[in-house]
């Protein structure tokens, strides 16, 4: 009996010969075989179900943001190196290799399709991801069977620098001004995200496709503050921004994990209130690929 | 060679005024460090999850007050002028050592009195800033500068009016305040930005009775039935017509009545008033 507790289910991603386990607090993997009815005129009842496309999986996880190095010359951890590489192909609509993914005994080679990083006060940060397997060639999108996989056990109790928290990050270069009174927002927290269009090449006489192109990317990120700018403009001017995480006591210079957002523009702006807190403001920025 | 601290050498200022009358102080912090779980996890690691605050406790007799006319139109008693939006700081010395706070806010107000006693007053309070010694907290000593004259209230001595009391005795009496704090915490700090004063704040306000003609209300929430009752209770010095407290809610709902009675004991009755303050 294939019997995998949570502790030996590590999700481990590997791009270039270069892997990391990322801290998941969660994985979920689904496997599809698209099969459609066929119907004829004449008989009587379906003459039966038959491949309507090729065999694919998805796979997301949600892991706690670390800053565990340099991948790829991005800070941060190895989906975020990914993310970013992938938004410059994107741009440039080039052909992009797949990652390898492990996660509990059952591996595949997937594409990066969505990617998210929040983070809030005094909490520590979140991230989350999305990947499609296609399979490639003659190769499964994904198999294997559960089994346990993890790292070796280190039993030590010390301080998770490394992972980005809320308490150190600074964020007040997306903080509101306006210039009426004592204006400057603070800031409470923000979420990030990125999706990615991607475009799967199929050939005739292959079930799986020989390669992958992504086409687009839209990111954006909602910021949480207590001042409302209503004065939107209807073309404002774009900026390039950095969302900068830094890890828990504070990241030293040069290691902060960085996300660059490139054409940028305020796309809308609200504010809300619920019972026993302050009104919030949230304004939602863009950029696309 | 080990050596003890007694109540002699413990004392506790806050917002440079010593309090007395203390009866007892618990004051403690709990670390938000949690242990971070994942999928395949190898190592333990620590993170803190949400933000640091501590608390204090403090028990006091309600013996020591400001002079009257001291603080204008706040309250003689030190610790009920906090049941607003005023954050205090403070010192507690035990021995050679201290414990510093700052950022205090009252969360709990109670002052309760029964016959035989002297009333007292206990408070819960959040502390949203530093806790504790080290070098953070160099800035914050301070002493008593403020010592609150000795004024003692008594059973005996004190004005209930409401209108149960005529041909019922009190026995006992509490009042407490419940003063809700809603802390904002932005990004890239520890301490929150601003500390708002919660509200409404609940006032419950609940009596012992030895009864006589008392009568139990319909516990059915009948429009022509409901009580409402104006409680004041005023505390004066000692065999004399000073009034040191006094505390004045209106509009109160009764929301509870209990009767016990026994083969060794009078009979009694408890109940309860609750109203509702906003600010």
């Amino acid at each position: 009996m294939a019997t995998v507790f949570y502790d030996k289910a590590a999700v481990e991603v590997t791009h270039n010969g270069v892997s990391e386990q990322l801290l998941a607090t969660d994985c979920s993997l689904s496997f599809s075989n698209a099969q459609a009815p066929l119907y004829a005129i004449g008989s009587k009842g379906t003459l039966g179900q038959f491949p309507a496309g090729a065999r694919q999986g998805d796979l997301s996880f949600s892991f706690l943001t670390t800053i565990t190095g340099t991948y790829f010359g991005v800070n941060g951890n190895i989906i975020n190196s990914l993310a970013s590489g992938v938004k410059a192909a994107a741009s440039n609509t080039s052909e992009v290799s797949g990652v390898e993914i492990k996660f509990a005994g059952v591996s595949g080679s997937g594409y990066l399709n969505s990617y998210g990083v929040g983070v809030q006060s005094n909490s520590v940060s979140s991230s989350s991801c999305g990947f499609t397997f296609f399979g490639s060639g003659t190769q499964l999108p994904m198999s294997g069977r559960l089994d346990d996989f993890a790292g070796q056990t280190i039993q030590t109790g010390k301080l998770a620098t490394g992972v980005v928290h809320g308490r150190y990050t600074n964020l007040d270069n997306f903080a509101t001004s306006i210039t009426a009174g004592d204006s400057a927002a603070n800031v409470f927290g923000a979420d990030y995200s990125i999706s990615f269009n991607h475009n799967p090449v199929y050939k005739v006489g292959q079930e799986f496709p020989m390669t992958c192109l992504y086409t687009n990317a839209q990111e954006t990120l909602g910021i949480t503050e207590d001042v409302f700018q209503s004065g939107l403009a209807f073309d404002p001017a774009a900026s390039n921004l950095t969302l900068t995480l830094s890890g828990l006591g504070g990241s030293p210079a040069g290691t902060s994990m960085g996300i660059g957002l490139s054409g940028v523009k305020q796309v809308s702006t609200a504010m809300s209130a619920g019972m026993d807190d302050i009104v919030r403001t949230q304004k939602n920025l863009t950029a696309v690929y | 060679m080990l050596g003890r601290i007694r109540r002699e050498a413990e004392k506790i200022t806050i917002n440079n005024s010593g309090i007395q009358g203390v009866q007892s102080i618990n004051a403690q912090y709990e670390s938000v460090a949690r242990p971070l779980d994942n999928l395949g996890i190898t190592e333990i690691q620590y993170a803190p999850q949400g933000g640091q605050t501590a608390s204090l406790q403090l028990n006091t007799l309600l013996i020591n007050t400001l002079e009257a006319g001291y603080s204008g139109s706040y309250s003689l008693d030190v610790m009920q002028n906090f049941t607003g939006d005023i954050p205090f700081s403070g010192i507690i010395d035990y021995g050679t050592e201290k414990i510093y706070f700052s950022q205090g806010y009252l969360e709990t107000y109670s002052v309760s009195c029964a016959i035989g006693e002297i009333p007292q007053t206990s408070t819960t309070s959040t502390i949203y800033g530093d806790f504790g010694t080290g070098v953070l907290f160099s800035e914050y000593d301070q002493v008593s500068s403020l010592i609150p004259s000795l004024n003692i209230p008594s059973y005996s001595s004190m004005e209930v009016n409401l209108d149960e009391f005529s041909s019922n005795r009190m026995t006992s009496f509490s009042v407490d305040i419940a003063t809700p704090r809603v802390p904002i915490y932005t990004l890239n700090a520890d301490k929150p930005a601003k500390v708002i004063a919660g509200t409404p704040i609940e006032v419950n306000v609940n009596f012992s009775l030895d009864v006589d003609d008392y009568k139990i209300k319909n516990m059915r929430l009948v429009p022509d039935e409901t009580i409402f009752k104006n409680a004041t209770i005023t505390l004066k010095k000692n065999n004399s017509d000073t009034t040191l407290l006094s505390y004045s809610f209106d509009n109160m709902l009764l929301t509870s009545e209990s009767f016990q009675a026994g083969v060794g004991s009078n009979a009694t009755a408890n109940f309860n008033l609750r109203s509702f303050i906003l600010r």
